[in-house]
């Protein structure tokens, strides 16, 4: 199998203090790359971003990714970076594609489904367990309450990998250093087709600032307290905020 | 994003007397051992906390006279003009970051030893010490206290000479001739000087008065007085009481005042000045300070081991005090202030109470901290608690091995010295190495902040990696791909009894009754048997530790140690009164005297320490706390290869470090960072030379006069 891993660098919701902000690899997408890995075949790690973006893609070589391609774009809007995924992945036509099921700091989970919508590919999202049988794919999905969903599709397919599904393994310092003697591959909008300013239109919403509310915009109150004298209070603030 | 503005308070600059303190921040007197003979070591450590943000630095305790020499213990000096130039580089500095500088000026009346000048003590009345043997005092006469006052007026000249701003008048630690004259327990004189509370009061306000005409306005006056010695005695001082009415008396002579409780000297009180975290939490003497401080107008500052910027502006803005005094707070971070005022709150390196600072003091030893490896060391080896230089060889990569008080420090040092990558691995599933057990002691969860504080600096260390859940062999460090591997892996306690008082193992210490430490924490305490026989010759925390955890489990416990107390270490760092009234109350036993020699069964042999005659004793279980032993064995491996690190391109393997020979918690801290500070010099492994203070050669030789054989 061929399985192009996407994956997106994120910003440190924990440190939005830092100057410049933290970046790192989307927790989900190193499950999605471990699970990649864990198939077999050749594994490529892609994502859309701006050159600071290559160290997630040092981190899936170092991990054991056979190549990484970067879409040299800065734009945020999950239906943009599905647009520019999708035709890189058009390219290199995988047998599967996989994704984390959401991003750490934009949390929309948006971009999975709409890749599986540009390709006309089927889609299967918060997967616990994959398993290659034949040129099946089954799958566990995770539904509500702890109860799981068995699955299987025919590939090529776009599935979006929950936590824990696996256990990444933690690259030593040899798989960095090889890693750092691995070439990087760099893709423009203009080489996939895309017309850039008609790109820019479509881009939609973009981060411009990272910030944290300031602790004076807190609406958060801590009640102290033993449990009757906090229930007291509780029932003071609600009495105060619903009408009789 | 800056500091959240209920904090705001805490950076209103306030008026005391003649000078301005720019903001609450007051490092309290503090012991360094450093005094007027260290004067560089002296100068950096009150210069950089005055760099990070302190409003005023204080010296230590300040004699005087001749007459008051501390010695052992060391105290900053007054005593002549070789003094005034010693401690002026200390002011220079503090005034360059914008501080003030003040002294504490201590005559130690019957306390002191004077064991330099030779001196005889003198006191209130004809009462001894009980901490000097076979030593006594003279009463002082009137003229004998109008010279001590003298003495006093002298040195505050002195200290303004020395470009001081804040004259402290010591009256306070139960260790200060001052407080002894407030004190019924010292003071038995029937003159003036004794008996009524306003009498008792008279040196201490005179004093007070004549220092404050010395320094003529050229100086802020202040008093460090105990509002409360804490001993429910008749003989000690009371804070709604006698305290209100001291400080009614002395008022109009202070500009502020710096109160505390407790004191460090007396054996009833000892340590309660500086309370340990096992004991008590943030400004645990409030109320005592709050019913002192109803007294004076004039401005307060209170010591409470203050690390919480929202308690600081609790205690100000509910007006128990208005200046936030910090020793230890300032000693584990000097730039607690700068941190605060900045938002970067979660920068702050919080004191953990531990006290192994104040554990140096009656050692005679220089200053360290647990949290802070850089205290001490900041004029000596030139370390900034803040700073650190890009390392030569930062291009490598560097292999720590195990997560524990010395790797997670050298891990962080070397991620702030710009290493290229830097993996700190552990074969456990969180951080913290020994402290994962050792913070999950009975009282001991504020060492957790060990770990926690150096959590924070790894998770923002973007060329840090922290690996858990992952033991390496030595096949996979040679294999790893580090040009540099530290190895940092700890160490455990002996299960064969081998101890330091015999320099022997104990034989039937294999049976399946006897324990270690780990096995007793593992076991939550719920080890086989009732009777528990704790066996301690490692003399600190360990024992108590495992006392408190059996008692907790049901146990009935005997602690048996040769030493002659339990926990000798804990009298330094001021926990053992404490310690051993509380564990008597809960039921312990604790002999002292005694060695344990052999175990068979439920039968214990051993003997007195200075006896062979032979004793035996029963217990079900027997927990053996007496002395560690380093795991090295990785790293023996690994240095038994060289011809494979060279394949393997690993230029250097060092070691840190309990995985060394296991020491206090403070020196694996120090260890760890030691190597990282120097991990670019040419022999990393060996320590650099640190600057000594050397009092120079004399110029000429004295002549030794007379005639005789």
């Amino acid at each position: 199998v061929k399985t192009v891993v996407a994956v997106k660098q994120v910003a440190d919701l924990d440190d939005l203090d830092g100057e410049p902000v933290r970046k790192r690899i989307n927790e989900w997408d190193l499950f999605a790359l471990q699970a990649a890995l864990d198939l077999g075949g050749e594994v490529v790690a892609v994502t859309v971003g701006d050159p600071g973006t290559e160290e997630v893609l040092l981190q899936c070589l170092a991990r054991g990714a056979e190549r990484a391609v970067r879409i040299d774009a800065s734009v945020a809007d999950p239906l943009a970076v599905a647009r520019l995924l999708a035709a890189l992945i058009e390219r290199e036509s995988p047998d599967l594609v996989l994704c984390g099921t959401q991003s750490s700091d934009a949390a929309n989970g948006a971009v999975p489904a709409a890749v599986a919508g540009q390709l006309d590919l089927a889609r299967v999202a918060v997967v616990r367990g994959l398993r290659l049988v034949d040129d099946r794919l089954e799958l566990d999905r995770e539904l509500e309450g702890g109860l799981m969903e068995q699955v299987s599709v025919a590939l090529p397919a776009v599935v979006s990998v929950q936590t824990g599904i696996n256990h990444p393994t933690q690259p030593n310092l040899r798989a960095f250093k090889r890693a750092d003697k691995t070439p990087r591959e760099t893709i423009t909008p203009q080489q996939l087709g895309f017309d850039v300013a008609e790109l820019e239109a479509a881009a939609g919403a973009r981060v411009r600032r990272l910030v944290r509310p300031g602790a004076g915009e807190s609406r958060a109150t801590m009640l102290d307290g033993d449990p009757a004298e906090v229930a007291e209070r509780i029932w003071e603030i609600i009495g105060a905020r619903v009408p009789a | 994003v800056g500091r959240d503005p209920r904090h705001d308070i805490l950076f209103e600059p306030i008026q005391i007397g003649p000078k301005t303190l720019r903001n609450r921040f007051y490092q309290a007197p503090h012991c360094t051992s450093f005094g007027s003979d260290v004067p560089g070591a002296q100068a950096y450590i009150r210069a950089v906390k005055a760099e990070g943000g302190w409003a005023a630095v204080n010296t230590e305790f300040c004699s005087v006279h001749p007459s008051s020499d501390s010695l052992p213990l060391v105290s900053a000096r007054l005593w002549d003009e070789a003094d005034v130039e010693r401690l002026s580089l200390m002011t220079e500095l503090a005034h360059e970051h914008g501080a003030l500088a003040g002294v504490e000026l201590w005559h130690g009346g019957c306390v002191v030893g004077n064991l330099e000048s030779r001196l005889p003590a003198r006191s209130v009345s004809q009462m001894t010490d009980e901490s000097l043997y076979s030593s006594s005092c003279y009463e002082l006469d009137k003229a004998g206290i109008r010279e001590i006052q003298r003495f006093y007026v002298d040195a505050a000249k002195r200290a303004v000479s020395a470009g001081f701003d804040i004259v402290n008048v010591h009256g306070a630690e139960c260790g200060a001739i001052t407080q002894h004259f407030l004190m019924a327990k010292f003071n038995r004189r029937i003159d003036e000087y004794g008996g009524s509370l306003e009498n008792r009061s008279r040196f201490w306000v005179e004093t007070i008065e004549r220092v404050r005409e010395a320094v003529d306005g050229q100086a802020a006056v202040t008093a460090r007085l105990c509002v409360d010695t804490l001993n429910d005695s008749p003989l000690g001082i009371r804070a709604g009481e006698e305290a209100y009415g001291f400080i009614q008396l002395a008022d109009p002579y202070v500009d502020f005042w710096d109160l505390q409780v407790g004191g460090w000297v007396a054996a009833e009180w000892a340590g309660d000045d500086v309370v340990a975290s096992r004991f008590a939490g943030e400004f645990s003497h409030r109320e005592m300070i709050a019913a002192a401080s109803a007294a004076t107008e004039k401005p307060v500052a209170a010591v409470g081991r203050f690390t919480n910027p929202d308690t600081m502006a609790e205690a100000i803005s509910s007006g128990d005090i208005d200046i936030i005094a910090a020793a230890r707070p300032s000693i584990a971070d000097p730039y607690l202030p700068a941190k605060i005022e900045a938002g970067r709150y979660d920068e702050i390196r919080e004191c953990i109470g531990c006290n192994v600072c104040a554990s140096r003091f009656p050692q005679a030893a220089p200053i360290i901290c647990t949290q802070n490896a850089t205290l001490g060391e900041e004029y000596r080896r030139g370390w900034h608690p803040e700073r650190f230089t890009q390392a030569q060889n930062a291009d490598r990569d560097v292999l720590v091995v195990g997560a524990g008080p010395a790797g997670m420090e050298c891990a962080v040092v070397l991620g702030k010295r710009g290493m290229r990558r830097v993996h700190l691995v552990d074969a456990a599933s969180e951080i913290g190495g020994c402290m994962r057990r050792i913070a999950a002691y009975p009282n001991l969860g504020e060492w957790g902040r060990l770990t926690q504080y150096r959590q924070v600096q790894l998770d923002k260390l973007d060329n840090v990696e922290v690996i858990l859940d992952t033991r390496l062999e030595a096949d996979d460090v040679f294999e790893y791909g580090a040009e540099i591997v530290v190895i940092a892996t700890g160490s455990r306690w002996r299960a064969d009894g081998m101890n330091g008082p015999t320099q022997s193992t104990i034989p039937g210490a294999e049976a399946d009754n006897v324990f270690t430490p780990e096995e007793v924490f593992d076991a939550g305490g719920s080890i086989a048997g009732d009777h528990v026989v704790v066996y301690d010759t490692d003399g600190y925390f360990t024992a108590v530790a495992m006392a408190q955890m059996l008692m907790g489990a049901g146990k009935r416990v005997t602690l048996l140690t040769p030493f002659p107390n339990l926990s000798p270490y804990m009298f330094l760092t001021g926990e053992a009164f404490r310690v051993n009234r509380e564990l008597r109350a809960e039921g312990a036993e604790i002999i002292t005297n005694h060695a344990l020699l052999e175990i068979e069964g439920t039968t214990l042999r051993g003997c007195h320490a200075f006896s062979p005659a032979p004793l035996e004793w029963s217990a079900d279980s027997v927990v053996l706390v007496t002395q560690r032993e380093p795991i090295d064995r990785l790293y023996h491996a690994l240095k038994a290869a060289p011809d494979r690190l060279a394949a393997e391109e690993i230029e250097a393997v060092y070691r840190i470090g309990d995985c060394v020979a296991p020491r206090l918690i403070a020196d694996c801290v120090f260890d760890g960072h030691r190597l990282a500070r120097e991990i670019d010099s040419d022999d990393p492994a060996t320590p650099l030379p640190y600057r000594r203070e050397l009092t120079p050669l004399p110029a000429t030789l004295p002549d030794l006069v007379g005639s005789g054989a």
